[in-house]
């Protein structure tokens, strides 16, 4: 994924336990190992959330900083990975990932990693329409998601600005469009939101 | 607008407005691949420069050109689509003012009927005039009634009660001095009568002496 590699203007901080060999094997102890799944959790979704990553792929993603640390020269191997990932499906794992397709059984696959889940994104989003003074207007998917109101210079207020990420854009300017959907979806079933128009010029108005 | 149930249909405006947006973004999109492809040409151009192919550097700096030519007009249908988009909500605010104005005035038409309108008004103006008018002839005459003998009868009543006012405090004018004259004579009398008593006493038992001693001189 290229986006894992883009320069931002400022570098992903890694945790201490990065640098700590044995963080990258699933330890046998329990309590141990229930540790480091916490520790791997938050790291995947700080490092996603830093570069704007919604959708893990984990055959990709293995080759990336996130799981090798070229200067210890060690990887979280696939199958730890899917353990990770796994354990972040779970309600123990605070549902902070859900498998796209693939998983454990198919030895590899991709995950939607919930920095924030869809319900939280609808807040996000919902609070954004009201600041930016646009309830009751005609919006479209792709100025939500692409236009530029969503950059973080200028129009958007400075309260805003600490909800920037590390490329000054809100948090959900350039979601992916199925991620963005599912959190409309949400505000629809509230009725906060109506969706309409046709399959791939849809737009949504706020109430 | 609120957000009533009834507010959040999706109407046939908010549908045309839409489809203009969606062009909108169609426009911008092109106009992201024009920037592309112009930042491309550019690239090229740089290339066949430094190879030293200057015919080859030209055709992709036209290229260029062209597209940014694109870009011009683009931009230029661009603004024209967003004024339209723009007049088309703003057209939607003015119809909401409208329709404020009109309830307002259907509310105050209301009011004015259930007020019964100005001749009603003028009518009750009139009334009121007329009945005031009535009540001021009744205070003047009520106050005329009096005849003199009854003036002379209220006015005597008049004194009779500032005299009984008069009377009623002159108790309490004597009262007020009696009370402190009276205590401090009556302790004065007390310790006068208890020594007259001592000295009663006294003479009392002189006589009595007097007497003892002159039968003794008449006995012998």
């Amino acid at each position: 994924m290229d986006s894992l590699q883009s320069l931002t203007a400022e570098s992903f901080t890694y945790p201490q336990s990065y640098s700590f060999p044995p963080f990258f094997t699933l330890q046998p102890n329990l309590q141990t190992r229930l540790s480091q799944l916490r520790k791997w959790s938050r790291l995947i979704q700080r490092y996603c959330r830093h570069y704007h990553i919604f959708k893990l792929s984990l055959v990709s993603a293995l080759d990336t900083s996130l799981f090798k640390n070229a200067e210890l020269r060690k990887r979280l191997s696939l199958n730890d990975a899917l353990q990770v990932v796994d354990w972040m499906t779970r309600d123990e794992g605070g549902r902070r990932a859900e498998w796209i397709d693939g998983g454990l059984d198919a030895k590899g696959g991709t995950a939607w990693v919930y920095w924030k889940r869809p319900e939280e994104w609808a807040e996000v989003i919902v609070g954004w329409v009201e600041e930016t003074g646009q309830k009751s207007t005609v919006l479209t998917l792709y100025e939500l998601i692409n236009g530029e109101m969503t950059v973080g210079q200028g129009t958007v207020s400075r309260d805003w600005r600490p909800k920037s990420n590390a490329h000054g854009t809100l948090d959900f300017h350039g979601m992916d469009p199925d991620l963005f959907q599912r959190s409309l979806a949400v505000l629809v079933k509230r009725s906060k939101a109506q969706v309409f128009g046709s399959e791939d010029q849809q737009g949504v108005k706020f109430f | 607008m609120g957000n009533t149930p009834s507010s959040h249909k999706i109407s046939a405006q908010d549908r045309a407005i839409l489809d203009m947006k969606n062009q909108r973004d169609k426009l911008h999109q092109y106009q992201q691949r024009i920037t592309l492809i112009t930042g491309r040409e550019t690239a090229v151009a740089r290339e066949c420069l430094a190879r030293g192919d200057k015919s080859k550097a030209l055709l992709a700096l036209r290229r260029k050109k062209f597209q940014e030519t694109l870009l011009v007009k683009t931009d230029a249908q661009l603004e024209t689509l967003e004024q339209l988009t723009s007049n088309v909500e703003f057209a939607l605010v003015q119809k909401d003012v409208i329709y404020g104005l009109q309830q307002g005035t259907s509310v105050l038409k209301q009011i004015h009927a259930e007020m019964g309108g100005i001749e009603n008004v003028e009518k009750l103006m009139g009334e009121s005039e007329d009945a005031m008018a009535y009540q001021k002839e009744i205070s003047e005459m009520l106050g005329g009634q009096m005849s003199n003998q009854d003036e002379d009868e209220v006015e005597d009543e008049l004194e009779a009660m500032e005299s009984e006012i008069t009377g009623v405090k002159e108790p309490d004018a004597v009262e007020y001095p009696a009370a402190p004259a009276n205590e401090p004579v009556f302790i004065g009398e007390l310790k006068e009568v208890g020594q007259q008593k001592a000295r009663a006493r006294a003479r009392a038992q002189e006589r009595a002496a007097a007497q003892a001693a002159e039968p003794m001189l008449a006995n012998p």
